[in-house]
């Protein structure tokens, strides 16, 4: 495709200042699309053509997204909280405590025999609620973090970072120990009965949080049930009655409860302090 | 990262040509993305301008596009059509989607999938390389502007109707309409 006819730099410089007829707009580009020689007539701008390429070169060299953030982000999960979730490598220690453990409990629970299962089914029932209030325990703060001191000085430090790490470890532990509980052997609404008491323990640890540091929090609360649940485990009927529909209703309530607190109280919840 | 080398490539240089090039980028060259793009990236720019005023989207559109090349070069190797034709049906779509995709671009997901598009030159390309002679140049500075746009945007752009409303931020129908008005009245102007 030639033409007898090319471009000279002043009928480019009019087309680039935008001086140009339309219909000579409408030649200039026909044409340059059509003639290598008159497209490298156009002046070079080196400084863009560098910077331009540094952007081209960065992002062809830029590492490879996971499937599982691919996925996440399909979700609606920004890039930059994934970043933050992944980046402490004592968040991921936490989740896989929880994972182990919870996985023993389901193998120990489906070792013992079908008639001896009652008994294994209500310490996996006493422990299950427990396993998410260690990982939020986990999730921030001093003893957890040995960052803490740097990430206690930026702007997304505080409640905010406390729900994340927060809510993604539990996504974790719950997800584990609700396959573990699918697995157990014993009546089918064991495997949904820790559900609850787990809720109102990791809302209540994280509003206890707000007055007493976050480990103390969760080992104050943590006690009181593994205590409760020790005192009722001589009668069998006590135990059943604990994770009974009055029961769980009161978890519920007890819960929506601590989450209230949780929100009117989030000023004072600054977990980088010991008190 | 990339392992579609079948056989060796021959070095290139400035002298090579687009041809060349695209498929030495097939090949993982980077250095070949490099020569294209400071072939190429000029006259994208200066022409991606008049289509938008804001430099930092043409900018965008731009590295996009030589992102896209790079992904998808075997595409190019498979039409064989011609690399300047290919390269601005790639960057003003580019342009297309950055105009009216999310703000927040950079943090969704991938860009979505180069078009299949013939780029063979139209009927009313060839035509327009012979604009500087004949009637046709004072028929479409008498055609009214927006008028103008969209044959400027199907014919010159090869943009799809769809498009080329999407650009002028116009409905289908519109678009629809003026072209078919714009045809006819440049009929009228040539005879």
């Amino acid at each position: 495709m030639t033409t007898d006819w090319h471009l000279d730099p002043g009928l480019l410089e009019q087309y680039e200042t935008g001086v140009l007829g339309p219909s000579r707009i409408m030649a200039v580009e026909a044409h340059l699309l059509a003639c290598a020689g008159c497209r490298a007539l156009i002046p070079a701008d080196d400084a863009w053509l560098a910077d331009s390429w540094s952007a081209v070169y960065d992002d062809i060299h830029a590492p490879r997204v996971g499937s599982i953030q691919r996925l996440l982000t399909r979700a609606g999960l920004p890039e930059h909280r994934f970043r933050l979730l992944t980046a402490t490598p004592t968040l991921r220690w936490s989740w896989v405590l929880a994972t182990a453990a919870v996985l023993m409990l389901a193998v120990a629970a489906a070792r013992v025999g079908a008639d001896s299962s009652v008994p294994i089914a209500q310490a996996f029932l006493v422990l299950a609620p427990i396993l998410p209030v260690i990982a939020v325990s986990g999730a921030y703060g001093p003893p957890a973090d040995p960052m803490h001191e740097i990430t206690g000085t930026t702007p997304a430090a505080g409640p905010a970072l406390v729900l994340w790490r927060a809510v993604s470890v539990i996504g974790v532990a719950v997800l584990m120990a609700t396959v573990a509980a699918v697995l157990l052997p014993g009546p089918g609404w064991y495997a949904a009965a820790w559900l609850l008491p787990a809720l109102l323990l990791c809302t209540g640890t994280l509003a206890l949080a707000t007055v007493l540091s976050l480990p103390v929090a969760a080992g104050i609360l943590g006690g009181l049930w593994i205590t409760g649940v020790l005192a009722a485990a001589s009668d069998e009927r006590a135990v059943a009655s604990m994770f009974g529909p009055t029961a769980q209703l009161a978890y519920l309530v007890s819960a929506v409860l601590a989450a209230a607190v949780l929100i009117l109280r989030r000023r004072r919840f600054d977990l980088g302090e010991n008190r | 990262m990339r392992r579609r080398r079948q056989r060796p490539i021959p070095p290139v240089s400035e002298q090579s040509s687009d041809a060349e090039l695209l498929h030495a980028i097939a090949a993982g060259e980077t250095s070949a993305l490099r020569l294209l793009h400071h072939r190429h990236a000029g006259w994208l720019r200066a022409r991606l301008r008049r289509r938008c005023a804001d430099p930092d989207v043409v900018d965008a559109a731009i590295q996009d596009t030589f992102v896209a090349v790079w992904k998808d070069s075997d595409r190019y190797v498979e039409t064989s059509a011609d690399a300047a034709a290919w390269l601005w049906t790639i960057a003003v779509r580019r342009l297309l989607s950055t105009l009216r995709g999310p703000a927040h671009r950079w943090l969704s997901g991938p860009a979505d999938e180069l078009p299949d598009v013939a780029t063979t030159p139209s009927a009313e390309e060839l035509v327009l390389l012979g604009v500087e002679h004949g009637a046709l140049g004072p028929a479409l500075d008498r055609l009214s502007p927006e008028l103008r746009r969209l044959i400027e945007a199907t014919a010159l752009d090869g943009l799809s109707v769809r498009e080329a409303a999407k650009l002028l931020g116009i409905a289908e129908g519109t678009a629809k309409t003026r072209l078919m008005r714009a045809r006819t009245r440049l009929r009228e102007l040539l005879t």
